[in-house]
């Protein structure tokens, strides 16, 4: 299973670097209403609710680079402002939560006449601070993204992945920049910092919590790096799959998913079905995950394991018809940002607000 | 939770809308649903729309029953169809119940195949609901009708067991502790209708945990004199497609007669909101499916024309009758006639 160690022999491991979301992705915040708004910005840390399995998979991501002895950072990156940094810092020092920092977006400084748009906008900004942010790193460092379905987290992440592997840069990064459309004058900083940033296709993976249960083709568009996922067992199974977590460390984010919020075997068997079936989990390594998953009771017993295997043996019919259909693997393919962003312009408010940006 | 095996591809509007059904279930129950069908199709359709994949399983199978089929050839031959592998599903145990809104006989032929009869049970009945007018607060809007057509010609003594069975079907779905129960019939008198219908009447009237009302008539099957309506297949389609027709002229009527008159327009204006809610009162797909009542298993047969609605409808509609262990309410119920 640890692909990444075979992969990479005796050689130390490049540092890995995981940048969360805060609001959606680890909290499950609530602002749909101005009460709500309110309320969060005055919860305490012990009143702030996690996302189920959040807590664990952080911990289970850098307790298996430590096993690899490869350095492991945790970033978050939030829209909120820094006056409730206080009580996230509180909810993440309860949780227990290793983490090397976080970013807030300074609402105050959008204050000033002129600037009130800034306050919605979030593409322009996060893209600074995660373009920042790398160049903190080492230009070797392999990162992992963690986001969610209610902001722009998947156009976000993905352009960012993109302007790091030099694969949009110049001309077309400033031409899709005005088209979303960002705040001048961030544009001109995220231009500045791509030409610092760009150089390795550092970017694994880009997860995005389906809190808001978007359906998961709208995501397709972004290619297959992009992984929506409905719960964070299904994260951590394609952690599993590659190579980032031990099928134990899979077993941790499941148990954490039984024990505290409620999910039974059954569930999380569905939950591997589906990622399967959506062709984010080779069979190969859902294989590899079954049997540790049954023997700590995580999946059901011996009676459903014919169950299962009807599962894969369907998934497997599937997969193999799609790729007969599909052709090349949608990781090799580019991603279209005009074509995503004239979707979403044209898209209704319905449409534009399910969707990913 | 229970679990509750949907034909993904019976019905004139699937697998889209009975799969479009399920992610609405997902979304907002934990009932598990195992989806029976060509799971490249299924998948296509969850994808495109919200759902929640803890509580979707998928089995495949690459064949379906059409609508038009003869069912007796085809439950006799079919043996990979959709409906069949979800009705083999739950006499295995892996389901508690089956939802489908395919050809309705070979619905009927299958669970005759693959489930067991209750004890005492000699023929299955189709239950099936339709709006009516109430007579007293509280009383359920819909009254069922037993059976619509699952047994074409009947016995006395099925009679008296659809009556026992759609008693103990509404005791538990519709809430109403102790219903009423009607004969469906050419007049009130008891010696109308024939050998059969008399002699039904009679040994319903001796049963004392019936709280049998007599014979009804066509003119009071809409009334609230009867919660629970006894009668043949044959007659039991016939009133049902009956009912469906007659809110279908209404539906045009009301959409076509405004085009002709400004004064109708107008007037149709005033009582759009009346007219919405006749509309919604005999919308098919708020009432979920019709049971196949008299097996050890339980299986809801939706409309063919079912759409998501109607199908998410039917599924809480299964998972409820499982909860409130229907056929073991029904199995108690002809004990006594024993």
């Amino acid at each position: 299973m640890s692909r990444v160690a075979r992969r990479r022999g005796g050689r130390p491991e490049p540092p890995l670097v995981c940048r969360w979301d805060l609001d959606k992705t680890y909290l499950r915040s609530e602002f749909e209403t101005i009460r709500q708004l309110l309320r969060t910005a005055f919860e305490r840390g012990e009143d702030k609710v996690d996302v189920p399995g959040v807590v664990e998979l952080i911990k289970a991501i850098r307790d298996a680079a430590e096993r690899r002895h490869q350095p492991c950072r945790t970033l978050f990156v939030s829209a909120s402002p820094p006056q409730i940094g206080k009580a996230i810092r509180a909810k993440l020092d309860l949780d227990g939560v290793p983490y090397d920092g976080i970013v807030f977006k300074n609402q105050l400084q959008h204050l000033r006449p002129g600037k009130l748009r800034n306050l919605r906008e979030h593409v322009g900004f996060k893209l600074v601070a995660l373009l920042r942010g790398r160049l903190e790193e080492p230009p070797e460092a392999r990162e992992l993204l963690f986001g969610d379905d209610w902001e722009s987290d998947s156009l976000i992440y993905s352009l960012y992945a993109d302007v790091i592997a030099r694969r949009v840069e110049g001309v077309r990064l400033e031409r899709i920049l005005r088209a979303v459309p960002v705040d001048p004058e961030l544009v001109r900083e995220v231009l500045a910092l791509a030409a610092r940033a760009a150089g390795a296709d550092a970017i694994e993976r880009v997860f995005i919590n389906l809190e808001r249960r978007t359906p998961p083709s709208i995501f397709r568009s972004f290619g297959q790096r992009v992984v929506p996922t409905f719960n964070y067992f299904q994260t951590a199974c394609v952690l599993g799959g590659m190579g980032r977590l031990e099928p134990a460390d899979v077993v941790r984010v499941g148990q954490a998913l039984v024990g505290s919020a409620g999910y039974t075997p059954r569930r999380l068997e569905n939950s591997l079905g589906d990622l399967v079936r959506r062709g984010h989990l080779p069979l190969r390594d859902a294989h590899a995950l079954i049997s540790p998953l049954r023997k700590a009771g995580l999946v059901p017993g011996p009676l459903r394991a014919s169950g299962w295997r009807r599962v894969l043996d369907a998934v497997e019919r599937l997969r193999e018809r799609r790729r007969r259909v599909v052709g090349p693997s949608p990781e090799e393919t580019a991603v279209d940002y005009e074509a995503i962003l004239e979707r979403l312009h044209t898209a209704t408010p319905a449409e534009a607000s399910g969707g990913p940006a | 939770m229970p679990t509750i095996a949907v034909d993904a591809m019976g019905g004139d509007l699937a697998p889209d809308e009975v799969v479009k059904g399920v992610a609405e279930v997902s979304l907002t129950t934990d009932i598990e649903c195992l989806v029976v069908g060509d799971e490249r199709r299924i998948q296509a359709v969850l994808e495109g729309v919200s759902y929640n994949p803890e509580h979707i399983a998928i089995l495949h199978c690459a064949d379906a029953i059409g609508m038009a089929e003869d069912p007796r050839e085809a439950v006799r031959t079919r043996h990979d169809a959709s409906l069949i592998v979800a009705v083999r599903a739950a006499a295995d145990g892996r389901a508690d119940a089956v939802v489908s809104a395919g050809n309705t006989g070979a619905c009927v032929l299958a669970c005759a195949k693959h489930f067991r009869l209750l004890r005492g049970i000699r023929r299955a009945a189709l239950a099936s609901v339709f709006p009516r007018r109430t007579e007293y607060a509280g009383q359920d809007r819909l009254a069922l009708l037993i059976d619509a057509g699952a047994t074409v010609r009947c016995e006395a003594d099925e009679l008296v067991q659809f009556a026992l069975m759609g008693h103990a079907y509404a005791r538990r779905i519709s809430k109403v502790a102790n219903p009423r129960v009607g004969l469906l019939n050419m007049g009130s008198e008891p010696m109308k209708g024939g050998d059969v219908l008399v002699e039904a009447r009679r040994r319903l009237s001796e049963l004392p945990q019936l709280n049998f009302v007599g014979n009804v008539e066509g003119n009071e099957l809409v009334g609230g004199r009867a919660d629970v309506i006894v009668c043949e297949g044959l007659l039991g389609n016939v009133v049902l497609k009956l009912i469906e027709g007659v809110s279908e002229i209404f539906h045009d009527l009301s959409s076509h007669a405004g085009e002709h008159k400004l004064a109708w327009r107008l007037g149709l204006r005033l009582l759009s909101q009346e007219i919405e809610r006749l509309r919604e009162l005999t919308d098919y797909a708020q009432y979920g499916g019709a049971p196949i009542l008299g097996f050890d298993r339980l299986f809801l047969k939706c409309h063919g024309r079912s759409n998501a609605r109607a199908i998410a409808n039917a599924v809480k509609v299964a998972a409820k009758a499982v909860r409130d262990r229907v056929p073991a309410e029904i199995a108690d119920a002809l004990s006594s006639l024993r």
